[in-house]
């Protein structure tokens, strides 16, 4: 019997170390998505260990913070949010997933310099996960510890906090003088956005992960229990829900009066927003999870689809939901569960699990025109 | 593959309980870790049986080997026929393990993945729901605090990890067959701190729902030996000193 036990121990031993390697245990592992956003030209990007500003167009790099990564600083998952109005040319608000601090960027002169940190916001007891919104003189954002942040941007000062019952990993939305907040909790907020005062809340069947967005008088918003809903942004009534197959996860696309939105299942919608019917015959199948919010080419005539597993973008007719033929294919495609940015007839993603960070395709033909870091550099 | 038949029949099954036993995660991983303990007794006593079966058949084999050390050929015949005529089958002891381990990884993989905790888990998380069935979708994420602890994080004062040692070194002490010579008896001592340092050290870096599934099941164990006692090699060794 002695002769099997020790292969047995080492089998066991070796068995749970590969089984705790399968649960997130060890190393460089995604626990969310990276985002970005572009202004003039420029791409902040939330690339894990830190946040880069790149020319939109070539993808060089102009700088990087932290210059050199730091244990105790980020990741950076939450798109980095511009306040373009608030310093001499702008302020860049970044928040760090496990340091679980918000960091104003004050931009410098030239897009090129490394900008100098304003302040910094320590007091959030959770996660960064979603990213903010300003609103004035305010920067609003969520927090794994349930509350709602609201920042005054000048000087990084908390203002007011709302607690929820669970994280908040929706971007909070702001129209006029309310706040709307979406939380893992159920429920959907509306606050004052001058003091966090609640206005009204609206409980759904699940967790409330994806951000609502707003269309005229309503907010639309899908969750856990596979349920979009239409919410009066006044009142916060339920006007209009209908179940699907799966999670909605993903943020949808407003465009004129028709919402295009995905379940996780890679079923894509169109809806009129007005008579709630559906536009196309059946939906759009990709046959790819979706998580990541889709994106519109310039003639609204084509929807661009991430695939969360496979990597690959999905064109999508917007007339009749039928598949399009669009884009090369890449080596090294990682996975897609971030939100996708199309600018100026470029589309970009940023992939996870990948040696690539961020791939910037032609919109219109599908050719990639740039890879950061670039192939040599890999 | 392995998901479909292991992994999210687990997962499932704990979200059902989670959904009718208030919503309280720890229950549904007690539970869920006790139904599938049980579902394998049969097979872990199975094992045990014939662990005991060979420890007391381990005299004769040693004079089996000591009569043909120099003929491995004659060694090999003797001991098959001596294991005909006891009615033990040599591998009787690996069939059930080979059906017992995967239950008990699909079990740890079906704990962890429920905790799902990040994005990225609470996505892959999404895969695994069975969405035919009603109301199951809505329950995630799952409630995961309970006293002090949150069930997706570490206990942040090392409580569980502790109890995980504990209890594992009493069902690894209760379940270790009784040494025969000074190299098992160094063997066996190795092994009754290295199970339970392992089991703990898990128990310490991971999720403490995790912890409780290795607390669990240690004293699923440490029942079923007090209950089967006689099919366990120690005491049926016991009986015969």
């Amino acid at each position: 019997m002695k002769r099997w036990r020790i292969p047995l121990i080492a089998g066991l031993a070796v068995m749970m170390i590969l089984l705790s390697g399968c649960s997130g245990g060890g190393g460089m592992r995604h626990e969310s998505w990276p985002g970005l956003s572009i202004d003039d030209g420029t791409i902040y990007a939330a690339n894990l260990e830190s946040v880069q500003a790149l020319d939109a167009k070539t993808g060089s790099v102009y700088w990087t913070f932290p210059p050199q990564p730091e244990k105790n600083v980020g990741p950076f998952y939450a798109t980095p949010v511009l306040a373009s109005d608030i310093g001499p040319h702008g302020t860049l608000l970044v928040a760090g997933m496990k340091d679980q601090k918000v960091y104003a960027l004050q931009l410098a002169d030239s897009p090129q310099d490394l900008p100098e940190v304003q302040w910094v916001f320590t007091e959030a007891a959770g996660q960064y996960v979603g990213s903010g919104v300003v609103a004035g003189d305010l920067f609003i954002i969520g927090n794994g510890d349930g509350h709602v942040y609201a920042l005054d941007i000048n000087d990084g000062h908390l203002i007011w906090s709302f607690g929820t019952g669970d994280r908040v990993w929706a971007t909070p939305v702001v129209k006029g003088e309310t706040v709307y907040v979406a939380s893992l909790d159920h429920h959907l907020y509306a606050l004052s956005l001058a003091d966090g005062e609640e206005q009204w809340n609206t409980e759904m069947e699940g967790a409330i992960a994806s951000t609502p967005v707003l269309a005229g008088n309503s907010l639309w918003v899908g969750d856990f229990a596979n349920t979009l809903y239409q919410v009066n942004a006044e009142s916060g009534a339920i006007e209009w829900q209908q179940t699907f197959d799966d999670w909605l996860w993903a943020t949808p696309l407003v465009q004129g009066t028709t919402l295009y939105f995905a379940d996780v299942g890679g079923k894509v919608y169109a809806l009129d927003t007005t008579t709630h019917a559906f536009l196309w015959e059946k939906p759009a199948d990709v046959g790819a999870m979706v998580r990541a919010r889709m994106a519109l080419d310039e003639q609204n005539h084509r929807l661009f689809v991430a695939g969360y597993e496979t990597g690959k973008i999905y064109v999508v007719d917007t007339q009749t939901g039928a598949r399009l033929d669009w884009g090369e294919v890449v080596d090294d495609p990682g996975e897609l569960p971030a939100d996708l940015v199309l600018s100026d007839n470029t589309l970009y993603v940023m992939p996870v699990i990948s040696k690539t960070r961020i791939r910037a395709f032609d919109a219109h033909t599908g050719k990639v025109l740039w890879a950061y870091p670039p192939a040599e550099s890999k | 593959m392995w998901d479909a038949i292991i992994v999210r029949p687990i997962i499932n099954i704990l979200l059902v309980l989670y959904k009718y036993l208030g919503h309280e995660t720890i229950i549904a991983v007690t539970l869920v870790t006790v139904i599938i303990r049980l579902a394998i007794t049969p097979l872990t006593l199975k094992q045990q049986k014939s662990v005991r079966k060979q420890q007391e058949l381990k005299p004769k084999l040693d004079k089996l080997q000591a009569k043909y050390k120099d003929d491995k050929e004659k060694l090999a015949q003797a001991q098959m026929e001596l294991y005909k005529t006891e009615g033990i089958n040599p591998a009787g002891g690996c069939l059930p393990l080979l059906i017992q381990l995967p239950l008990m990884i699909g079990l740890y993989q079906g704990i962890i993945r429920s905790l799902a905790a990040t994005p990225l888990q609470l996505l892959a998380l999404s895969k695994d729901i069975y969405h035919w069935i009603p109301g199951l979708s809505s329950l995630i994420p799952l409630q995961s605090k309970f006293l002090w602890l949150d069930l997706a994080l570490r206990d942040p004062y090392y409580v569980l990890p502790v109890l995980v040692f504990i209890t594992a070194w009493i069902y690894q002490k209760m379940v270790t067959p009784p040494a025969t010579d000074p190299q098992a008896e160094a063997m066996n001592k190795q092994m009754m701190i290295m199970m339970p340092l392992m089991t703990a050290f898990f128990a310490l870096s991971y999720a403490s729902g995790l912890a409780i599934y290795f607390l669990v099941s240690n004293l699923v164990g440490i029942l079923q030996y007090l209950l089967f006692k006689e099919h366990y090699a120690t005491s049926a060794v016991q009986k015969k000193s």
